[in-house]
């Protein structure tokens, strides 16, 4: 009975959370089709931001990833690449792409603490890009490094295989400059572009990937990020910034001592840490979410490194669950310690035992013969509508607000793939949940594999396929 | 036959003699110049002949210009509009009268001041060959100076490279439009234009580098740089000027100062 009253529950959550994505989509549709950023993005009164883009071993996409970065429509803004100390070719290939030489006397700030820096990179050429050098020290490090060079009150990380739609950064200040005294972290959508045609930096022909991960992928983040980012934004109640894309205030990282280090999931520790330090000190705050920002990301699309980058996620999850347990059903916290952190806990961290016990629960009730196979189906069957009327419901939001996917072979295959997720790969995500759960009571804390394949070689590759 | 080809250009140049002639006897102020130009059919002279003998006042002359094929008609007296009337007047007459007649007609009037000299009556008579469109071409004397100026526009917006395009094209510039910082770099080589008219925003490359790029080119003469933009940041003005821009403008703009701005670049 346990595991019915927990769908029930978790079923009437989720709904909830996309009813109030519905309820903000309408001003989220005007405010990306009527505005202009035109006049705003050569406005001297925007502030300005620090990117910053963590590199380990990306020389495959760090130069197409730069020469998107500075051709943003934005007036004043830095590039920060931090080479996290990369045993391939990175800084190699971007020195000698922009003819970068070392900047003597630099003056880092060294507000947070961060590895050793080997060397600044600088050339006039190119007033607005720096190439940091240091030791490894993982992603959080680079961004804490990143934070110190940075001369703008405004960050913003982004990872390294990922590529910013020429309006992106724009529409995340005009949400910034709303409200600047409390907004102190903006998430921007986080979209996939395997199967995407990329030409100079900027993604030409949106299409939906060929490959099944990605596929699935895609269908998934249009769910977390329209269906549910939307909603939990409204209430203030969002716990994570994609560290693919997300911009910061740069006072507010440095108070709460920037990035933590030595362990994944520093994109949801670093939000965390806002609203706790925000909660604790009774400022007023706001964590925005901005869907008309998209920036373009690489999908893994093998399973071998699909699941590594899972069981990552899933031992960050809990990792920051049980650091910050202490916010849990405490009312100081508000409505994260009240609803976002329980909700974390018992349906993202604990899903994957609510999930087998209560498999493990029905199977035992149908052998002793309590229950008859019609309810166990009928049980089967409602769960699984109700999972897909939430992925038909981001479609939906996605078809209402933006229409990046024209095609309607491709809404078609969207519909499609939305019900096939339930048999595998719904399943296949509790699994690795699970065993990043196992891996983080090895202590295991690495990164795990992940590979980058270069833009254009993916390109090549979806021109054959085609 | 190389004797007749003699013959002809002789004739011409005749024809263009007695047209400078005609302009100069006349004593009115100003004086109408028309050639009219029938592709791939007999000049039909005597319409036009007898066509101006029914509707015409004044005097008139008509000469046969053998080498490119047009009929000149010299018109003394009227302005440029009587002259552009009298042109659509003849060629609706002769679309009536011949059939399948397709006339361009080429046409000026002449101030008594600034009566055309031989060759220009010359390049006057072979443009009217050239003509592509139906529509009647006023020629003017600023064509006859020297090439026009080419410009060279970039802007990833259509509306504002179209509306540029129309205006720097009135103007009498030869243009031509890149989306990007990349194609232009392509284009820039290809045709060495005078001018490159750019916006700071582009895709591919941004403007600081792309004009870097355009003054590391190896030309003869390198092209003048005038960047029309949104970006307003201090900074940047000054940045771009200090790496040799010509004039920086901003987007709102005035066509009327843009046009200022660019024939003092050019001039």
């Amino acid at each position: 009975m346990v595991a019915i009253y927990y769908v029930v529950f978790v079923n009437t959550l989720y709904f909830s959370i996309l009813a109030l994505s519905f309820r903000n989509i309408w001003t989220i549709f005007r405010r990306s089709h009527y505005s202009k950023y035109n006049t705003l993005s050569g406005s001297e009164l925007v502030p300005s931001v620090s990117l910053l883009v963590p590199a380990y071993n990306e020389e495959l996409t760090i130069i197409e990833n730069v020469n998107c970065l500075m051709t943003l429509n934005y007036p004043t803004y830095e590039v920060i690449v931090v080479n996290d100390g990369s045993s391939d070719a990175t800084l190699k290939i971007l020195l000698d792409e922009y003819r970068l030489k070392p900047v003597p006397n630099t003056k880092i700030r060294g507000k947070i603490a961060c590895q050793k820096i080997r060397g600044i990179y600088h050339n006039p050429e190119f007033p607005d890009l720096y190439v940091i050098d240091k030791e490894n020290g993982g992603k959080a490090d680079s961004l804490n490094a990143g934070i110190n060079l940075s001369h703008y009150p405004l960050i913003s990380s982004i990872d390294a295989d990922s590529l910013l739609e020429k309006d992106a950064l724009i529409r995340m200040a005009r949400m910034y400059m709303e409200n600047p005294e409390e907004t102190v972290a903006i998430g921007g959508d986080v979209r996939i572009a395997n199967g995407c045609k990329i030409e100079n930096g900027a993604v030409q022909d949106v299409s939906l990937p060929r490959k099944i991960w990605p596929m699935f992928q895609s269908i998934e983040y249009l769910k977390a990020f329209l269906g549910g980012r939307i909603g939990w934004s409204h209430m203030n109640g969002l716990i994570i910034v994609s560290g693919a894309f997300g911009m910061f205030r740069k006072d507010a990282v440095i108070a709460v001592g920037g990035y933590r280090d030595g362990y994944p999931g520093e994109d949801m520790n670093i939000i965390i840490k806002l609203h706790r330090y925000m909660l604790e000190n009774k400022l007023k705050y706001r964590v925005a979410f901005c869907p008309e920002a998209v920036c373009w990301t690489q999908a893994p699309d093998s399973y071998r490194i699909l699941s590594s980058q899972r069981k990552r996620w899933g031992r960050g999850n809990l990792k920051n669950m049980l650091e910050n347990r202490g916010m849990l059903f405490n009312p100081k916290y508000k409505v994260m310690g009240m609803v976002t952190m329980p909700y974390n806990v018992i349906f993202e961290a604990l899903n994957p035992y609510f999930r087998i016990t209560g498999l493990l629960a029905l199977a035992g009730y149908v052998l002793l013969d309590m229950t008859q196979w019609p309810i166990l189906l009928l049980f089967g069957l409602l769960n699984f509508v109700s999972g897909y009327l939430l992925s038909v419901g981001a479609l939906v939001l996605e078809e209402i607000a933006f229409k990046r996917y024209n095609k309607l072979s491709d809404l078609v295959k969207m519909l499609v793939y939305s019900a096939l997720k339930f048999v595998g790969y719904h399943q296949l995500g509790v699994l690795w949940r699970l065993q990043g759960h196992v891996q983080f009571l090895q202590n295991n804390n690495s990164w795990g594999t992940m590979t980058r394949q270069s833009w254009s070689e993916d390109e090549k590759k979806t021109s054959e396929a085609a | 036959m190389p004797n007749t080809a003699t013959l002809q250009r002789e004739a011409a140049v005749n024809v263009y003699r007695s047209v400078e002639q005609g302009l100069k006897e006349t004593g009115a102020e100003t004086c109408g110049l028309m050639f009219i130009h029938c592709a791939g059919h007999a000049q039909p002279e005597q319409q036009v002949r007898t066509h101006l003998e029914q509707t015409s006042e004044s005097a008139f002359q008509v000469w046969k210009d053998g080498a490119t094929q047009a009929i000149a008609v010299l018109l003394p007296g009227l302005s440029l509009d009587e002259v552009h009337y009298k042109g659509l007047r003849i060629k609706h007459e002769l679309q009536e009268t011949v059939p399948g007649a397709d006339p361009q007609i080429t046409l000026a009037s002449f101030a008594e001041g600034e009566r055309p000299s031989k060759a220009t009556i010359q390049h006057m008579a072979e443009s009217s060959k050239l003509v592509d469109s139906s529509e009647i071409h006023i020629y003017t004397l600023d064509n006859t100076a020297d090439e026009p100026e080419r410009i060279l526009i970039v802007d990833n917006d259509p509306t504002v490279r179209e509306f540029l395009q129309l205006r720097l094209k009135m103007q009498g510039y030869e243009t031509y439009e890149a989306v990007d910082g990349l194609a232009a770099l392509d284009l820039i080589e290809k045709v060495t234009p005078d001018l490159v008219l750019t916006e700071l925003n582009l895709y591919g490359i941004d403007g600081l580098p792309f004009i870097h790029h355009i003054q590391k080119l190896e030309m003869e003469q390198p092209p003048k740089i005038v960047v029309l933009t949104e970006q307003r940041v201090e900074q940047t003005i000054s940045q771009c000027f200090r790496s040799g821009v010509d004039d920086y403008m901003t987007k709102p703009f005035s066509p009327v100062e843009l046009d200022a701005r660019i024939r003092r670049c050019l001039h």
